[in-house]
């Protein structure tokens, strides 16, 4: 199983998306995004904004990056802390 | 060099956090405190109450790598940084910076650079309510620009 995260405005949007999805051979952050565009089309509107960083397990990674079974992919606004 | 970092709920007492620094070595010569507050203020609209959310198992490695890069640039012997989360109230104290050296221009520079850097990569968003109506925060890029000038790598 791979963890979903969805934090700050994005946690908005992700409303109803499960926290967890399959691993499946060629998974990546792309393809996460890709799979939530028919379901939740104003989600992954937000998610393909170019300030949008995403982590996985717990360090940023690119769209490209594999995921591997177990994994935390959290995706990430930019951040308003201090 | 020692470092602090904590995410928190609970407030802390300034005195106290200065007084940890001051006393870690009698070598300190200069320590420098920042401490933010919550702004009554959001977009020129009063607030109720702000909340900070936060991503927990990655902001503390965060602080500590931001904290670990001023340790590079600068001669420090301290470096405290706690960020509260929850929600809070106007004039509430959100975060504190506190960094003890030598000499005062590197625990200035060293404490600006940590805030510079935790405002625009530490995991932390703001959500404010104004009047019942919840909404969150925009990043500023007046923020990527002071972070910039530090002209570092990231």
């Amino acid at each position: 199983m791979i963890k979903l995260l969805f934090f700050g405005r994005l946690g908005d949007f992700a409303e109803g998306v499960s926290g967890s999805i399959e691993a499946a051979e060629g998974l990546t952050p792309a393809v996460v995004r890709e799979g939530l565009a028919a379901d939740y089309p104003s989600l992954f509107a937000e998610l393909s904004q170019p300030q949008v960083l995403i982590s996985l397990n717990q360090m940023i990674v690119g769209w490209d990056q594999p995921i591997f079974d177990g994994a935390e992919l959290a995706f990430l606004p930019p951040v308003t802390g201090g | 060099m020692n470092s602090t970092i904590r995410i928190q709920a609970d407030d802390f007492d300034l005195a106290a956090e200065y007084e940890l620094l001051r006393q870690l070595d009698s070598a300190v010569g200069a320590v420098v405190t920042f401490t933010g507050l919550v702004r009554d203020l959001e977009k020129n609209a009063s607030i109720n109450s702000l909340t900070l959310q936060h991503y927990p198992s990655m902001t503390e490695s965060l602080l500590q790598e931001i904290v670990d890069q001023a340790q590079q640039l600068w001669h420090l012997i301290g470096v405290t940084v706690i960020h509260r989360v929850g929600e809070l109230l106007p004039s509430d104290q959100i975060v504190f910076v506190g960094v003890a050296s030598q000499h005062r221009a590197d625990a200035f520079e060293a404490a600006q650079f940590v805030m510079d850097y935790l405002k625009t990569k530490a995991t932390f968003w703001k959500k404010v309510d104004q009047n019942g109506e919840q909404h969150w925060v925009e990043s500023k890029d007046s923020d990527q620009t002071a972070k910039e000038r530090w002209h570092k790598d990231d």
